[in-house]
């Protein structure tokens, strides 16, 4: 099928517009914590962790989408909690525990795919397929950011404390670790929300790149979160015009428009732009 | 509450034991010291009894208290400071008891932050990031939350270090005051005079209890040349301990 034209009927700008905002509001707040705990190659190994999962259902069921993202969310939940859970016991640190888990989804993912011959919707979990925002896709993604905004809204201030002072979590017995583990869940959620359409590494890098360039525009957590947001929704919308502008898969476009975004943050931005602090500007008084 | 004891307490890492069988009671409403060279078992003793390191063997018995009426000030403080988070999120946390995971803020709980900013002399750095203030500085927050924490009992460990004279003693006339307010306070101090001039109590440490009691008894020169000699024993190849309960 000439994918040229799929994307053309499949693809109305409006839903990819809007589930592009959609995961913008999911998954911007959550890079902010990420990059604040300096878990931003989390996303990249989640994003590979997913692909067994896929796989195996594409040999049970075939290239049904949703038993895919079930089975997407489902190893890639899997890699977050055992990874998480490794941490928490206190055996490695979480990247190494992220890095042996991932790699091995991913080596049993390249395995299983061996097995499936016509791997064509594999591929599009891989790279992304724009047409992948029909009605469904749009609810998963939808459904993904409310679940993020509301478990946000209850756990933030857990969130935060985990992060930032982990060791007051513990000595004044609380549970960091379920914490943790929800949002090693909801990053999971959000990365599959967005893999089928934008492709699992694109929806990482729309997840971590906004996030990444709020630190650009506030201090504290809450201007960073709404930073992200913004960001990722302009860089989705930059993205998406320049991609049915150029008739090409807009995943890739998106992310690249994020880094543009990220480059003017970083030069403009207020809190630690390169202009702010450019060396020979006069300091202040106090 | 009543009184904090150790039942045979070891406490370690990989089974080598820093805390050896340790027996003894911290008084109720008392300030006692934890002395004793490095690598004596000082804050692995407070890591356990704050609950952060399970014993290796024996009971700590918290006399009724639970987990959230500890205070734990850690030497090692583990504030992430590139956190983005300000003064005030982190010396908020100190009402977790009270107000939990949901529970939001009041006009009350602001007074009572305020309170405590300016009780540790931070008065107008409650928007500042943790990352933005000096060691000192943040020294002062902690302990703030430490004032909002409202504990019954409250772990120290070492926490002086790197203190300018000024905010040492600014913080000592906090800590005295803990125990009149009915509070079981727990400090590991290195500045032996400090620990004369302040604290009733002293439990004299080198990996296993060399004196415990009142202060000016524990400190006896006798009593520190032997903490210093017991410091020193140190095994790589250890067997097991075949040492059972007194």
């Amino acid at each position: 099928m000439d994918a040229h034209a799929a994307h053309e009927h499949a693809l109305p700008l409006a839903h990819a517009a809007a589930g592009a905002v959609a995961l913008a509001f999911g998954s911007a707040p959550l890079g902010v914590l990420l990059v604040a705990r300096r878990m931003s190659l989390v996303g990249d190994g989640l994003s590979h962790g997913v692909l067994p999962g896929a796989a195996l259902a594409f040999l049970l069921v075939g290239p049904d989408p949703l038993a895919l993202t079930a089975g997407a969310l489902a190893a890639g939940v899997l890699v977050a909690l055992l990874a998480a859970l490794l941490a928490r016991a206190r055996r490695l640190p979480e990247d190494a525990g992220f890095a042996v888990f991932y790699l091995s989804a991913l080596a049993l993912g390249v395995l299983l795919m061996g097995e499936a011959a016509e791997a064509e919707e594999l591929l599009h979990l891989l790279f992304g397929h724009a047409g992948a925002f029909d009605t469904p896709g749009l609810l998963l993604a939808g459904a993904a950011a409310t679940a993020t905004l509301v478990c946000l809204a209850l756990f933030l201030r857990g969130f935060l404390a985990e992060s930032a002072d982990p060791i007051f979590m513990r000595t004044a017995g609380l549970h960091g670790g379920a914490l943790h583990m929800l949002l090693m869940v909801l990053v999971a959620l959000n990365l599959v929300a967005g893999f089928r359409a934008f492709g699992a590494l694109m929806t990482v890098g729309l997840m971590m790149v906004p996030a990444a360039a709020s630190r650009f525009w506030a201090r504290a957590y809450a201007g960073q979160a709404l930073a992200a947001i913004a960001l990722s929704a302009l860089a989705s919308g930059a993205g998406l015009l320049l991609a049915s502008a150029m008739h090409a898969e807009p995943g890739a476009l998106m992310v690249l428009s994020a880094a543009g975004l990220f480059a003017l943050s970083g030069l403009f931005g207020p809190n630690g732009g390169l202009l702010q602090s450019w060396p020979g500007r006069a300091h202040l008084e106090g | 509450m009543s009184a904090l004891r150790l039942h045979d307490v070891t406490l370690g890492y990989e089974r080598h034991p820093a805390v050896h069988h340790l027996d003894g009671m911290f008084p109720e409403a008392r300030l006692t010291a934890v002395v004793g060279p490095n690598g004596s078992g000082k804050s692995t003793l407070l890591k356990g009894v704050a609950g952060a390191l399970p014993p290796l063997s024996g009971r700590i018995d918290l006399g009724g208290l639970r987990q959230d009426e500890i205070a734990y000030l850690p030497q090692d403080n583990g504030v992430d400071r590139g956190f983005p988070m300000t003064l005030h999120d982190l010396v908020s946390l100190g009402l977790w008891r009270r107000r939990g995971l949901f529970g939001g803020i009041g006009r009350e709980d602001r007074r009572r932050i305020d309170e405590a900013f300016a009780a540790v002399g931070l008065d107008g750095f409650q928007g500042r990031p943790v990352g933005s203030v000096s060691g000192g500085q943040l020294q002062r927050a902690l302990f703030a939350r430490v004032l909002l924490q409202d504990a019954r009992l409250i772990l120290l460990d070492e926490p002086f270090t790197a203190l300018d004279a000024r905010t040492a003693a600014d913080l000592i006339d906090l800590i005295r005051r803990w125990p009149r307010e009915g509070r079981t306070v727990i400090v590991v101090l290195h500045d032996l005079d400090l620990v004369r001039e302040t604290c009733s109590d002293t439990l004299l440490l080198a990996r296993e209890m060399v004196a415990w009691g009142p202060t000016d008894q524990a400190l006896r020169p006798e009593n520190l040349l032997k903490a210093r000699r017991l410091s020193e024993a140190w095994a790589d190849h250890a067997h097991a301990c075949q040492r059972t309960a007194a």
